[in-house]
């Protein structure tokens, strides 16, 4: 038992002193002019399940050489709420790194706590950067109280979202596209109770859909199910017309699309897993065919690797982009549709520390010809090449293209340098044929032909003041039952719904809204 | 007077002479003290920030104080009682759940007469240990989904109607118990039969000798043999009760069956930790900590009065 | 394990045993017990087995994917992982985090549960109190991260098993154990001259075997499986851990913008998510047999009189 505890503590010590390593030290003032400035970045990974940035990254060594700071990288979790613990404890122990990543709700609990700077002053010094990707609305997303804490990214593209329908099984049913409620609930009994795959068997719905983790701050029961809320003019979580300002759900219009989407479960037309998918269920689940109308994204339809196991099982299979249905009253919408953006804001501690030249430094750096394409497709000849057009392409690259998953570390980086660009839109969605039918698709023209179709204009939702937990889970939760029939669906009960959620707190919250709506010129 | 003096005395150098007597027990005991006052107690410390409205840039010594401003903010919540009833419905299902599971299947384990039937288990059992509630709500989902879930199948082929277990507030407690009782039963049983391959031999020798059958060494050797284990750990998930497992419910719920779902600690997520309000979750936790203590010691008392040498004081 | 009933439990090996009704009765329902925990821990089990085995191409539900035949297995999803290039290294580092972890816990946990074993140690009542008591008040993850930082911990590997280093729950019950080792072998000892160090090592100790193990299991498996430390005070990327990649690909939320590119090549997203799992769970699995070894009936560890 000695020899045991005498390996226990040998390995006890070792250990620590081993493992010691790997910390950095926060530099805290720049030292002599000629040493390089570090600079923490916490950053969200563009595809978080490829890995991290290689430590041999030439990025590491150009932006040593001709920047003179010393990067740090740290890659952010994946999950959009452990990434506002991890923030919030750096920030709790005042220990936020120089440069970070930050949802906005977040930002404005950092900001009460004066944890991150004033970065008004910044812009001055990144021309170029700030031509390209700030622009009003972006410095709107990230002004509060009047100053601007931090730098607003674009993020995805607005309206890269569409309607989409199983042509095939239309076909096979003699159906048209819907245009009109009704005739939408018609179409989903019809792929319900008419098995319009053929395969004799009674396993396919009418629509599909899922709960985001984040549909209540859009619009329980989420952005899935906007073109059926827009159809009666309740997409959204806001309202921003004059007329009915403030959240969707005071319009009696809201109880009627409740009633509406009642019905579609009750009836069983919308597949029952709907309350309890997440988001790659929901993708396996139309990749399998088990309904025919959802609300997607462009890129997570029609990109090769997505709808590549959609097309080996269902080679004649095809979907088609339609409008909004009409609703009783003649409203019709896709959806509601906000700018996105990502945020960067600056810690106190660095603009105290004298840091906030080399951060400006680096982000016009980012946004220059050199930045843009190292950070968003890597080195040329080794991570792209350029086609006829200038655009980057994988070639023929194998692992190492942008593509593969080797590139892909190296490019992890590109949220902080892609703008919605043409160059970007191009590269990233290019145009081939299927392996198994040999259609032809294309991301993009399936993008542009997402957003000609008829949408809510919501921006600036993302901006609006948030509730209070408790308001929330009350909001969500009664809506449920609603639909799960915990509640039954009545006038009464709806009303007493509204009354209790005023008492909650949902009236101030409202009137929250509206204010800020009308100080920031939203109507 | 002077006899009075003596007798103190004597105690005070008795105490002494015994601290002196075990002074390499102390020398034993320095590292790992010392580890809980550093890793344990200042935590402790900053925990009052409870009582303070927490500013980052003053840290802990300089914020202000606000009293009990956060336990009211926590109790006047228009969800407490729910919470703390679904709190305690978890913690305390899972004690009669779970523990008499995990102590079924370890007195099985010992008693199963074929061994490979007894180490097949034995492996299996623990592995749904391993699986994190990621995974397992994956695997939940594919037995209980409406649509189709193996569950709803083989229901749907007898008839019947599919239940959305996991959106039904009255299905979704019972989901939540026994998924955990299959997941932890095999892992928790693993101390009960490191307790049982301790008894004593002579122990059953002497059953054996008076005619015991299988029923009545049970009764009367092998359980009593793990009663002490059984007391403690029991103890120890009392000092817990308002723990009722964060992880699991946070996968599992949804908005629809937040009635029956959301616990305190779910809350204090949404509330106090997304929210950057430390204090209030400070404030939670130490509410949790008074309750469990009270409850520890005042069954540890009962436990004490009833046997020697299972209580945990 | 004896050779004629084959029970963990021992039984007297010269006389020979007649099996009463009630204890065939016993037997037939402890097998039957035995066989219902078997299919009920199996089945899904196995159902994520499959799934983690589940070909892209796949058409069909659940119930039927538990029964597809081998030759349709695909092991891309446990290539794609394997091939990652994170994975070699965060496999690595939990390694670091395990040994680390369990030296340290078993360091810091076993004397002080001797100690508290000790019936006639002045300041035991306090002792006691002093270990429970942070126990019960979790006081929450800023109070924590707050030392963390001001020891100096963050962004090192041992900030993810300091803090755990040592667990009330463990420590009791290994107190629990010891208490249990009859006093005459350590009042013989005290006899021969023996100071406490020494009985520790030469006489509990061996006798201790089983419930070392056991709870240095218990520590290593938190340890493997821990996310939530390692999310908080790890930065650098070399640092991740297991856990930590592990999340990233369970649970990616959002509508990930960048969905026109497949980290994981052929695998479907359920089968990769299945296979994480079994791969960080190997390591764990691996170790139990291992230390059932020490498991060996009637030592005389634990035992109560009757």
């Amino acid at each position: 038992m000695k020899k045991l505890l005498t390996i226990l503590c040998l390995v006890l010590i070792s250990t620590s002193f081993v493992f010691a390593q790997g910390g950095n030290e926060k530099t805290t003032v720049a030292q002599k002019s000629n040493e390089p400035v570090t600079i923490d970045l916490w950053y969200g990974a563009a595809v978080t399940e490829a890995g991290p940035v290689p430590s041999d990254w030439v990025g590491y060594q150009i932006i040593k050489d001709k920047l003179n700071i010393d990067l740090k990288l740290t890659a952010l979790p994946s999950n959009d709420a452990d990434q506002d613990v991890k923030i919030q404890a750096a920030g709790a122990a005042n220990n936020l790194p120089d440069l970070f990543m930050v949802s906005r709700k977040v930002l404005t609990n950092l900001v009460k706590q004066g944890l991150v700077a004033n970065v008004d002053s910044y812009y001055a010094q990144m021309p170029n950067r700030t031509a390209i990707q700030y622009d009003a609305d972006s410095m709107k997303q990230s002004t509060i109280n009047g100053h601007s804490y931090g730098f607003a990214s674009p993020g995805s593209i607005a309206k890269n979202e569409g309607l989409l329908i199983r042509k095939d099984w239309l076909d096979k049913l003699g159906l048209a596209v819907p245009t009109t409620a009704d005739e939408f609930f018609a179409v989903c009994k019809a792929f319900t109770t008419q098995d319009p795959d053929g395969n004799g068997k009674n396993d396919t719905y009418g629509f599909g859909g899922y709960v985001e983790v984040d549909a209540t701050l859009r619009g329980y029961p989420g952005s899935r199910f906007f073109p059926i809320m827009g159809a009666f003019g309740v997409d959204g979580l806001w309202s921003f017309d004059s007329a009915t300002a403030g959240l969707n759900i005071y319009k009696p219009e809201f109880y009627d699309f409740m009633v509406y989407l009642k019905k579609m479960c009750d009836e069983g037309v919308i597949d029952p897993n709907w309350l309890s998918y997440k988001k790659d269920d929901f993708r396996a689940a139309w990749k399998q065919g088990k309904f025919g109308i959802m609300k997607e994204q462009n890129a997570a339809f029609a990109a090769s690797s997505n709808y590549a196991p959609f097309d080996k099982n269902f080679p004649e299979g095809s979907w088609v982009i339609c409008d909004p249905f009409k609703g009783p009253n003649g409203d019709a919408s896709i959806g509601a549709f906000d700018m996105n953006f990502r945020i960067y804001a600056v810690s106190t501690t660095a603009d105290k520390a004298g840091k906030g030249d080399a951060i400006a430094r680096l982000l016009e750096w980012m946004s220059s010809e050199e930045g843009y394409f190292l950070l968003g497709w890597g080195v040329e000849g080794v991570n792209f090449v350029k086609d006829t057009n200038g655009i980057p392409v994988a070639g023929d690259l194998g692992d190492k293209a942008f593509t593969g998953s080797i590139g892909q570390t190296v490019t992890q980086l590109r949220n902080m340098v892609f703008y919605n660009g043409d160059t970007e839109l191009a590269s990233r969605y290019p145009t081939y044929i299927t392996a198994t039918s040999g259609k032809e698709m294309s991301a993009l023209k399936v993008l542009r032909e997402m957003q000609s179709k008829t949408w809510t204009n919501n921006v600036g939702a993302g901006t609006m003041p948030t509730a209070n937990a408790d308001v929330k889970r009350f909001y969500e939760q009664s809506l449920a039952e609603f639909l799960t029939g915990k509640t039954a669906l009545t006038q009464a009960n709806w009303a007493k719904f509204i009354t209790e959620f005023n008492n909650v707190g949902g009236k101030t919250w409202n009137d929250q809204g509206v204010a800020y709506m009308k100080e920031n010129n939203l109507i | 007077m002077k006899e009075n003096l003596a007798i103190q005395n004597n105690k005070s150098s008795r105490l002494w002479k015994e601290i002196v007597r075990h002074k390499s027990v102390y020398l034993l005991l320095a590292i790992p003290f010392t580890y809980y006052i550093i890793f344990k107690y200042i935590p402790i410390w900053n925990a009052q920030i409870a009582f303070k409205e927490y500013w980052a840039v003053q840290g802990v010594n300089k914020s202000p104080w606000i009293g009990l401003t956060n336990f009211k903010t926590f109790i006047s919540s228009y969800y407490f009682w729910p919470l703390i009833r679904n709190t305690i419905m978890y913690s305390v299902g899972k004690l009669i759940i779970s523990l008499p599971l995990s102590i079924i299947l370890s007195i099985a384990i010992y008693e199963c007469t074929r061994p490979g039937l007894r180490k097949t288990v034995q492996t299996l059992a623990y592995l749904p240990h391993f699986l994190s509630w990621v995974i397992m709500y994956g695997i939940l989902l594919a037995l209980l989904s409406p649509g189709d879930g193996i569950v709803n199948d083989v229901i749907k082929y007898f008839g019947g109607k599919p239940i959305d277990f996991l959106s039904n507030t009255k299905a979704f407690p019972w989901v939540v118990l026994f998924s955990d009782a299959w997941k932890e039963m095999g892992w928790s049983a693993i101390i009960f039969i490191a307790a049982l391959m301790g008894i004593d031999v002579s122990l059953f020798e002497a059953a054996t000798v008076e005619g015991a059958n299988s029923w009545q060494r049970i009764k009367y050797i092998t359980l009593p043999a793990i009663r002490p284990v059984i007391v403690t750990v029991l103890l120890l998930k009392l000092g817990t009760i308002l723990n009722a497992g964060f992880n699991q419910i946070f996968m599992l719920y949804s908005p629809q069956v937040y009635s029956v779902a959301d616990i305190i600690d779910t809350w204090v997520y949404r509330q106090g930790l997304l929210e950057f309000e430390f204090g209030l979750a400070t404030a939670v936790g130490l509410f949790k900590g008074v309750i469990g203590m009270a409850l520890i010691m005042i069954s540890n008392k009962l436990v004490s009065k009833m046997s020697e040498g299972s209580s945990l004081f | 394990m004896n050779q004629k009933t084959k029970t963990l439990r021992p039984v007297v090996q010269n006389k020979k045993v007649k099996l009463t009704s009630s204890d065939k009765v016993f037997n037939y329902l402890v097998n039957t017990f035995m066989v219902l925990t078997f299919l009920i821990i199996f089945i899904p089990v196995w159902s994520t087995i499959t799934l983690s085995f589940r070909p892209n191409d796949y058409i069909g539900t659940n119930l039927e994917g538990m029964f597809l035949p081998f030759w349709r297995w695909s092991t891309d999803a446990y290539k794609a992982l394997l091939g990652n290039n994170g994975f070699i290294s965060a496999f690595l580092n939990s390694i670091k985090i395990l040994i680390g972890g369990v030296a340290s816990s078993l360091f810091l946990t076993i004397p002080l549960a001797y100690c508290l074993s000790i019936k006639t140690l002045p300041g035991r009542k306090f002792l006691n109190y002093t270990i429970v008591i942070p126990y019960v008040f979790n006081v929450g993850i800023i109070p924590v991260y707050l030392l963390i930082v001001a020891v100096g911990l963050v962004n090192k590997l041992p900030s993810v098993y300091l803090p755990g280093a040592i667990s009330t729950y463990n420590c009791i019950i290994m107190r629990q154990f010891f208490e249990g080792i009859p006093g005459e072998l350590k009042e013989s000892a005290k006899i021969d001259g023996c100071s406490e160090i020494q009985i520790l090592f030469k006489i509990i100790l061996p006798l201790s075997k089983a419930i070392v193990m056991t709870i240095g299991l218990y520590y290593a498996v938190t340890f493997w499986n821990d996310f939530f430390n390692a999310m908080l005070y790890l930065n650098d990327s070399y640092l991740q851990p297991l856990p930590i990649l592990l999340r990233n690909i369970l649970m990616a939320s959002g509508m990930n913008e960048y969905v026109e590119v497949n980290a994981f090549g052929n695998a479907p997203i359920s089968a990769i998510k299945a296979a994480s799992v079994f791969l960080s769970a190997i390591p764990m699995l691996m170790a139990y047999p291992f230390i059932q070894k020490y498991f060996t009936k009637g030592t005389l560890l634990g035992s109560v009189k009757g």
